[in-house]
């Protein structure tokens, strides 16, 4: 299990991506870069049997879930509880604004059934298609797309009904609308 | 109240383009927030420990200083210089 430059280089180059997929599968930062590095070290472990031509990024996203799920079963209470630190690795960021909407947006994800947010993640922020989402789930292509689906639904329902509990109805209804126009 | 009803539609079934694409940009904008933190040392130290422990460092050449193990030399694996995003494979 030598590992050369390239294997080394294109494991790097996928750690942030993991770690933010991580974070979003557990919501906790030091809980999600134990299982990074748990994932690397199965991975160069393992490496004989990293089939060469294809994505080395969804390989170790398949490590990554696999190694989540069986250590969800373990403690799935604890699991779904965050406890502020991704805020807390969120703190550089300048824009007040932009905190308090990633913050909702963080405690509605968090809320999603763990198939859907793994779908939706993999999906529409680590840029795979659904066929490769649909391999690392080591499921049908149809059911990540109906994942994606309830996803996004159950998500703007989440955050319209906090928005409701904490500032009234529009306010993360707000928050989710005129993030579009931002950019 | 606007808002309250564009958000009501979704109860009927599927959102709007429109929604898809706001939600799409906050959830890319909090996984990003992610990726450009870059690799933390811890990382990039585990990786060249790992590799450190079986071959010499960051040489060019593979493993071969450790001896006769070498001789299988896992080849065609990283043969594959460039790693494909190959759509679709499936397993």
């Amino acid at each position: 299990m030598t590992m050369r430059p390239s294997v080394r280089d294109a494991m790097l180059a996928a750690v942030p991506s993991l770690r933010a997929f991580a974070i979003s599968l557990c919501g906790n930062v030091d809980r999600a870069d134990d299982l990074v590095q748990e994932t690397l070290l199965r991975a160069v472990a393992n490496i004989d049997s990293f089939q060469p031509g294809t994505n080395m990024s969804a390989w170790l996203f398949t490590i990554l879930r696999n190694l989540f799920r069986s250590e969800y079963r373990k403690r799935r209470r604890e699991v779904e509880d965050t406890d502020g630190s991704y805020a807390e690795s969120l703190k550089s960021h300048p824009e007040q604004q932009s905190r308090v909407e990633f913050e909702e947006f963080r405690v509605a994800l968090a809320k999603l059934p763990s198939d859907q947010r793994e779908a939706l993640i993999l999906v529409g922020a680590s840029g795979f298609s659904y066929e490769e989402a649909a391999a690392i789930c080591e499921c049908a292509v149809g059911t990540i797309k109906s994942r994606v689906n309830r996803a996004r639904t159950r998500l703007s329902e989440l955050l319209a009904i906090e928005g409701a509990d904490d500032f009234g109805p529009d306010h993360a209804t707000r928050a989710i609308l005129s993030a579009g126009g931002r950019s | 109240m606007q808002t309250d009803a564009l958000i009501r539609k979704v109860g009927g079934g599927r959102l709007s383009r429109e929604d898809q694409r706001r939600l799409g940009d906050i959830l890319q904008r909090v996984y990003d927030d992610v990726v450009r933190q870059g690799v933390p040392d811890r990382f990039k130290e585990l990786l060249s420990e790992l590799d450190g422990h079986k071959g010499g460092a960051d040489s060019d050449q593979p493993a071969h200083a450790q001896g006769s193990e070498g001789s299988h030399d896992s080849g065609g694996l990283v043969e594959a210089k460039a790693f494909p995003h190959s759509k679709g494979s499936a397993s």
